[in-house]
């Protein structure tokens, strides 16, 4: 019986440790959300700015979610943030062209598979860094996006009502007061965008093949699975999740800039981090990304409505970031 | 990872002793721009939050960093956050998501610098027609109402397009003028490398001393070209006048050189800033602005007077 419990113990320990390593963003999250909810009683935790923060976030998440695609092999696409600027150009001169709005949706998702393979030749098949082929990338759709719309803003009448009309609207949820709660069209894509990047990273052959790359690609390699092709047709997700999210920015701003997409990037890479913090391995899993997109969303909200200066915003933000990763890898090297 | 959790955790304990600080009566007004990190938009804001502070506003500046859908994100989290007023400076045809909601919840929107929209209670910028008229006169009085004179316009774009229209009539109203030429840089290398191209041309066409009185220019780039064609043909000693608008920092170097370049207009940035505080001023007070656009008065630059601005 003394044994017994002793082991029973002893589980409980690791359990416990392995919960703080695993877990401690996710409980600073919380712990934010507690830390808001005190300073900002009356607005911050209610329907309606949670509604408003989905929607302010769905952009990057979607961009988060499929960059998690390419970064689980270990791999980087640095090129998200040009080619969302691109996606929303090549969409706002169609429309311009008075194409119809589904045929400026889709050829700018197209040109975003193309964008992806291209980057996915350039990694997998010829073999270059992930951090160069992409950082040429970059470049060249940014290059394209300046070409093409000769460095101008397209907006206002060029845009039409249905496609700017999109990211204003959604479902509606109920009412507050007058106002009719809708839940966001924006932040209904991202859940989209969430469940099915889950599912083929979770729950497939796919997903599981591309863990095993991340791991090890040699050892990936020699047990049978197709390291080049699985690459590739990772890169052009990532491709497609970076025009789907520089369409929805588009939308949501009612035009289209060719730089506009540009910070988009490098928050995409802190929330994939951030949610690497929360898995044992170390491995990015698309709910840590949501998680991870979640809380730059939410301090970036919150510290608004603390009439935080905006430097300062930025200091404390990636102040977190640093903070949550250097005590993830502290607790995992103590361990 | 523990060590995070603990730090939030003491956060928020100690949050509890501050939180309720920020709260006064003063009115509170929010600055939204994504575009802090230029000068223009630095000396809008100076001048605004110098205004503001006079009257004991809250006031609260945030800058968005380039990203413009991140402003109507911060205008969404400020109107939930109940402010008394909006001002931004950014295109309001780009935000008007957020204007939308600010409009849903009463809150007043101003535009500093912005453009003109029915969402907004009103705009404060210069006014381009009067920075036209500016440089202009003193075209016409320089030349003494008699002269050939090459015009740099632009029209596709409407806010320089009512520049020249304003031009067109002052150099009408004499007689004696001859616009020789009325010409349309190509603006895509910046303007100046065209306009340049351009008045090399006319000057070509034109080779005798005292037949061109005179460079018209809707904005500096295509005066600072023209200046460089009268230069590099050795024709600066011929009583050129050249005048452009902005008065950019080229420009003001070019005009405090003592050359061909005369005069530009420097719109007054900080004058803006407050002229939009008292703006909010009124609509707080609970007075009704019908002015959809207010003007500030602009400065004419001349060598007399170029020592201020490059002070800045």
């Amino acid at each position: 019986m003394t044994t017994d419990a002793s082991i029973e113990q002893t589980a409980a320990r690791i359990q416990w440790g392995r919960l703080l390593r695993t877990s401690g963003t996710l409980i600073g999250f919380l712990a934010i959300i507690v830390f808001f909810t005190i300073n900002i009683p009356n607005t911050f935790l209610t329907v309606a700015n949670w509604l408003n923060i989905s929607q302010q976030v769905s952009m990057l998440a979607v961009i988060a979610f499929t960059m998690t695609i390419v970064m689980v092999m270990g791999d980087f696409d640095l090129s998200v943030g040009s080619m969302a600027s691109l996606a929303g150009i090549i969409a706002a001169l169609l429309f311009r062209d008075s194409q119809p709005v589904i045929v400026g949706v889709l050829v700018a998702l197209g040109v975003g598979l193309l964008g992806g393979l291209f980057n996915g030749v350039l990694v997998s098949y010829v073999g270059i860094m992930p951090f160069v082929a992409t950082l040429g990338t970059l470049t060249m759709f940014s290059g394209l996006a300046f070409l093409l719309s000769g460095g101008e803003t397209i907006f206002g009448r060029d845009i039409p009502a249905d496609f700017s009309g999109f990211a204003r609207g959604g479902i509606p949820v109920g009412m507050v007061g007058e106002r009719t709660l809708l839940f966001p069209n924006l932040t209904l894509i991202a859940l989209i965008v969430l469940a099915v990047v889950w599912a083929l990273l979770e729950q497939t052959t796919f997903g599981r093949r591309l863990y095993a790359i991340g791991g090890n690609a040699e050892a990936a390699l020699l047990g049978g699975v197709r390291v080049r092709l699985l690459r590739l047709i990772a890169f052009m997700l990532t491709g497609f999740g970076a025009a789907l999210g520089g369409l929805m920015y588009a939308s949501r701003v009612a035009s289209a800039n060719p730089t506009q997409g540009a910070g988009l990037m490098l928050d995409a890479i802190a929330a994939v981090f951030l949610g690497m913090t929360m898995s044992e391995e170390g491995e990015p899993h698309v709910l840590g990304t949501l998680i991870g997109v979640l809380i730059l969303g939410v301090l970036d909200n919150g510290l608004t409505q603390m009439r935080v200066d905006s430097y300062v915003r930025e200091i404390l933000i990636g102040a977190i970031i640093v903070a949550a990763v250097t005590s993830s890898s502290l607790a995992k090297r103590g361990r | 990872m523990r060590r995070l959790a603990v730090i939030a955790i003491v956060l928020c304990i100690v949050s509890i002793g501050f939180g309720t600080v920020a709260a006064q009566d003063a009115p509170s007004v929010a600055v939204i721009t994504p575009y802090l990190a230029q000068p223009g938009t630095q000396f809008l804001v100076e001048g605004f939050e110098a205004a503001a502070e006079d009257k004991g506003w809250n006031v609260n500046v945030i800058d968005t960093a380039g990203d413009v859908a991140a402003v109507i994100s911060r205008i969404e989290d400020m109107v939930n956050q109940g402010v008394d007023a909006l001002v931004i400076n950014v295109d309001p045809a780009q935000v008007e998501a957020g204007l939308q909601i600010a409009a849903d919840a009463s809150i007043p929107v101003f535009g500093m610098d912005a453009g003109s929209n029915p969402l907004l209670v009103t705009n404060v910028t210069s006014n381009g027609y009067a920075m036209a008229a500016e440089t202009a006169s003193y075209v016409v009085d320089r030349i003494g109402c008699a002269g050939r004179v090459v015009m740099f316009v632009f029209d596709p774009y409407p806010p320089v397009q009512k520049r020249g229209i304003i031009a067109d009539a002052i150099f009408a109203n004499c007689p004696d003028i001859e616009v020789i030429d009325r010409i349309t840089p190509d603006v895509n290398d910046g303007g100046i490398a065209d306009s340049r191209a351009q008045m090399e041309a006319v000057l070509a066409a034109n080779p005798n001393t005292g037949s061109i009185s005179a460079v018209w220019a809707a904005w500096d780039q295509p005066a600072l070209g023209a200046l460089q064609a009268i230069e590099a043909a050795g024709r600066e000693n011929e009583g050129i006048v050249i005048v452009g608008i902005d008065a950019n920092p080229q420009a003001l170097d070019a005009i405090a050189a003592g050359g061909n370049f005369e005069a530009s207009v420097a719109q007054d940035f900080s004058g803006i800033g407050a002229a939009t505080a008292s703006a909010v001023e009124r609509v707080l007070a609970g007075e009704t602005i019908t002015q959809s656009v207010i003007y500030v008065p602009t400065v004419l630059v001349t060598n007399a007077n170029v020592g201020d601005f490059l002070d800045n």
